[in-house]
C-alpha cells in the first residue's frame, strides 16, 4: 500500500472514531432532526471516500504505479525543528508574555534555518528578534490597540 | 448605481481610507514581487493590521493588497525570470526574454498596463454584476442555498489539480471541521470530547491561517539550501525608462486579446478556489492558441504578457463578485476578507449590498482607485522592490509567523485559537505532503455551517426531501454539481490517457 492508502486510513479511523461520538447525542424534540443527523452524514460520506482511496491506491499499487523523478531530497529535519521552536513559542506565550516569547522565537528560528557562523551572525540574530519583538508590540499594542497576550510569571 | 459609485469614490479619497489603500497596495506590490510570498500569505499578515480599523478602512487595505498582489509578480517574472506569484508564472515565458533582449522597461510597462486595463473590465464586471446577482440569490430559499454550496464545493474539488477522489475528500474533512463544537440550530454541544474551547466550534480564520501560512512557509523550509541568486537576471542598473504612448499603443492596437484575456480571468475568479494562478496560464494558452504567430511565444512578444496580465488582475474582480453577491469566497485571499467581515459583524451574502451600500461601494470604488494606485507604486518602486527579493527566508519567516500568531490570537483574545493555528498548521503541511489539496478542505471549513443551517431549515419547512430536486433552481444547481464531477472525471482520464500516450511515444523514441 502506498501513501494514499495510508491517508486513507488514517481518515477513515478518523471519521469512524467521530462517527461513533455521535451516537450518544440525543435529539431535541422542537426539531425534527437531532444534532446528529448532519455529522452523520458528513463523517459517513468521509469514511466512504477514505475507503474508496484505499481501495483506489491498492488497485494501482497491484497495477504498479509511475516511477516519479528523482528530485532534491527534502530537509525535513529542519522542518520538524521549525515545528519544534514553534511549537515551544505557542507554549511559553501565555507564561512569559508576548514580548519575551517573540525575542527568543524570532531569534531561535532565525538560528535554526540559517545558523549564525560568526559573531556578527549571532548580532544579526539578536537584532532583527528585538526589532521584530519591539516594533509589533508597539504597532499593535500602542497604534492599533490591539492586545497582545501577557505573561503570567512576567506580568507583561 | 453611479451615484453610490460616486459617494464611495468620495468616501475613498478621504485621507483615513486612502492611507490603508496606497499601504496595502505597496505592501501587495511587494508580497507579489518576493518569490515564495504568494497573495495570500500577503493577506494572512496584513489581516491583524486590520482588527484596528473600521470595517472600510481594512477591506481598502485588503483589495489593494489583492490588487497589489495580483500585479506585483509581474516584477521579478519580468526582470528576473523568477515570478512573484503563481499568477505571474506567463508573464515570465515572454517578459523574461523581452527584458532579456534590452528592453526590460518596455517588459515591465507591457505588464503594469496590461494589469490595469485587465483590472478595470474585471472592475466593470464586479460592478455591474454583483447587484443583479444578489437579488436574483434574494429569490433563493434554504433549497437553494444549500444546493448552491453544494455545487461551490463540487466544482473546487473537481477543478483543483489533484484527483477528484482527494478534492472531494479534503472538500468533506473541510466540512468535518464545522461538525465539532455546538449544532448552529440548537447548540447542542458535540463530538468535544470535553475539551472546553471546541464547544464554540472552530473559528475558521486561524484554521485557514494554519493551513495556508505553514503549508508554504514549511513547503518552503524543506528546500532551503542557503541564499541563492537569480541566474541571469537583468543588470540591475539597466534603464526602465519607456514610452508610455507606445506601450499604449502596443496594448490598445490588440483589443480582442486584451478583452477576451480579461473575460477568461475574470470567468475564473467567478470560479471558486482557483485564482490568478489559472486565470494566467489559460489566458496565454488561449492567445497563443488563437495568435498568428503561435510559434514566437516564448521569446519575448507582448501578446504573452497582455494576455498573462490583464487575466491576472481581472481574476479579481470575477473572485469579489461571488463574496459579494453569494457570500462565497473565490479564493483563499477572499476568504480572509469573509473573515475580515465575519471580525466586524458584517454578514456576507446576497443581503450585502443592499444591507451595507456604503460599504460595498466603498469595495468597488477602492478597487477602482487601488488599480490607479497600484500604476503609481509600480512605477516607483520597481528597482526597490527587486531588492526585497534579497530578504533572507530565514528572517522573513519567523516575522510572518508571528503576524500569524498576532492574527490568530487577536480574534478573541484567547490562546485557544493560537492553539488552533499551530494543529492546523501541521495538518495543512501534512495535507500538502499527502497530495490532499488545501482549497477544497478551506472552502469546506467556511461553507459548513451555512450547508448545515440551510439543510436542517429546508427540511424543517418541509420535510419532502424531494423538493431539493424538484424545486427549479436547487434542481439546476444539484444538477449543475453532478454535472462538475463528472466533467472533472472525464478531465482527469483524458490527462491520464494523454500522460500514456506522450510516454509510450518517449519509449518507442528512445
Amino acid at each position: 500500500m502506498g501513501r494514499d492508502g495510508f491517508t486513507g486510513l488514517a481518515v477513515l479511523a478518523a471519521s469512524l472514531v467521530l462517527l461513533w461520538g455521535t451516537l450518544g447525542l440525543e435529539r431535541h424534540p422542537m426539531v425534527p432532526v437531532g444534532p446528529a443527523f448532519y455529522p452523520q452524514i458528513v463523517l459517513g460520506i468521509t469514511a466512504l471516500m477514505a475507503l474508496a482511496l484505499v481501495v483506489a491506491d491498492v488497485v494501482l499499487h497491484r497495477r504498479g504505479r509511475d516511477a516519479a523523478p528523482r528530485a532534491e531530497r527534502p530537509r525535513y529535519g529542519l522542518v520538524v525543528l521549525a515545528f519544534a521552536v514553534f511549537g515551544a513559542y505557542v507554549v511559553a506565550l501565555p507564561f512569559v508574555g508576548f514580548r519575551i516569547a517573540t525575542f527568543a522565537f524570532v531569534a531561535a528560528m532565525q538560528a535554526a534555518l540559517d545558523p549564525p557562523k560568526d559573531a556578527r551572525g549571532w548580532l544579526r540574530v539578536g537584532v532583527v528578534a528585538l526589532v521584530t519583538a519591539g516594533a509589533v508590540y508597539v504597532v499593535f499594542e500602542r497604534y492599533l490597540h490591539v492586545l497582545l497576550p501577557r505573561g503570567l510569571w512576567t506580568g507583561f | 448605481m453611479f451615484e453610490l459609485l460616486g459617494a464611495g469614490l468620495a468616501n475613498v479619497v478621504q485621507l483615513k481610507y486612502l492611507v490603508p489603500l496606497v499601504l496595502g497596495t505597496l505592501v501587495g506590490v511587494i508580497g507579489g514581487a518576493l518569490p515564495g510570498v504568494t497573495i495570500t500569505m500577503t493577506i494572512i499578515i496584513v489581516l491583524p493590521f486590520t482588527f484596528g480599523l473600521d470595517p472600510l478602512q481594512g477591506l481598502s487595505a485588503m483589495v489593494g493588497v489583492y490588487v497589489g498582489g495580483s500585479a506585483g509578480g509581474l516584477i521579478t517574472a519580468c526582470l528576473l525570470g523568477l515570478p512573484g506569484t503563481p499568477s505571474a508564472v506567463a508573464t515570465t515565458f515572454d517578459g523574461f526574454p523581452m527584458a532579456r533582449k534590452g528592453q526590460p522597461g518596455r517588459a515591465l510597462w507591457l505588464g503594469i498596463w496590461s494589469s490595469f486595463f485587465g483590472g478595470l473590465i474585471g472592475g466593470i464586471f464586479l460592478i455591474a454584476t454583483t447587484g443583479p446577482l444578489a437579488t436574483f440569490a434574494l429569490a433563493f430559499g434554504p433549497w437553494e442555498f444549500f444546493s448552491l454550496f453544494v455545487l461551490a464545493l463540487s466544482m473546487v474539488a473537481g477543478l483543483v489539480e489533484a484527483s477528484l477522489l482527494k478534492g472531494l475528500l479534503a472538500g468533506m474533512l473541510g466540512l468535518v471541521v464545522t461538525v465539532i463544537g455546538n449544532d448552529p440550530v440548537m447548540g447542542s454541544e458535540r463530538l468535544t470530547f470535553g475539551i472546553g474551547f471546541l464547544s464554540g466550534g472552530i473559528e475558521f480564520l486561524p484554521v485557514l491561517i494554519g493551513v495556508f501560512a505553514f503549508a508554504q512557509i514549511m513547503g518552503d523550509v524543506e528546500k532551503m539550501r542557503g541564499a541563492r541568486k537569480a541566474a541571469e537576471a537583468v543588470s540591475a542598473t539597466a534603464s526602465l525608462a519607456v514610452s508610455h504612448l507606445e506601450v499604449l499603443a502596443e496594448i490598445v492596437k490588440r483589443p480582442i486579446l486584451l478583452l477576451w484575456s480579461s473575460v477568461i480571468g475574470v470567468w475564473i475568479g467567478v470560479l471558486p478556489a482557483i485564482g490568478g494562478s489559472a486565470a494566467n496560464m489559460m489566458a496565454y494558452d488561449q492567445a497563443k492558441k488563437f495568435s498568428r504567430r503561435p510559434d514566437e511565444f516564448g521569446s519575448g512578444i507582448p501578446e504573452g504578457i497582455i494576455a498573462s496580465e490583464s487575466a491576472n488582475n481581472a481574476n479579481v474582480g470575477g473572485s469579489l463578485v461571488t463574496i459579494m453577491a453569494f457570500g462565497i469566497p473565490g479564493d483563499a485571499v477572499t476568504a480572509v476578507m469573509l473573515g475580515a467581515l465575519t471580525i466586524h459583524g458584517i454578514q456576507s451574502g446576497p443581503l450585502f449590498i443592499s444591507q451595507q451600500a456604503t460599504l460595498a461601494y466603498g469595495i468597488f470604488a477602492a478597487y477602482l482607485l487601488a488599480h490607479v494606485i497600484m500604476v503609481i507604486v509600480m512605477a516607483l518602486s520597481a528597482r526597490w522592490a527587486l531588492r526585497m527579493v534579497s530578504v533572507p527566508k530565514a528572517i522573513l519567516f519567523p516575522l510572518v509567523l508571528v503576524l500569524c500568531v498576532v492574527g490568530a490570537y487577536a480574534l478573541n483574545n484567547t490562546m485557544a485559537n493560537v492553539y488552533v493555528l499551530l494543529a492546523f498548521g501541521v495538518l495543512g503541511y501534512a495535507m500538502v505532503k499527502v497530495g490532499l489539496p488545501l482549497a477544497p478542505f478551506i472552502l469546506g471549513v467556511i461553507l459548513g455551517d451555512q450547508i448545515e443551517i440551510n439543510l436542517v431549515r429546508a427540511i424543517m419547512s418541509d420535510s419532502n426531501p424531494w423538493l431539493f430536486v424538484t424545486r427549479p433552481i436547487s434542481g439546476l444547481l444539484l444538477a449543475a454539481s453532478v454535472a462538475s464531477v463528472v466533467f472533472a472525471l472525464w478531465q482527469h482520464r483524458r490527462a491520464a490517457r494523454r500522460k500514456a500516450a506522450r510516454q509510450k511515444v518517449g519509449e518507442a523514441d528512445f
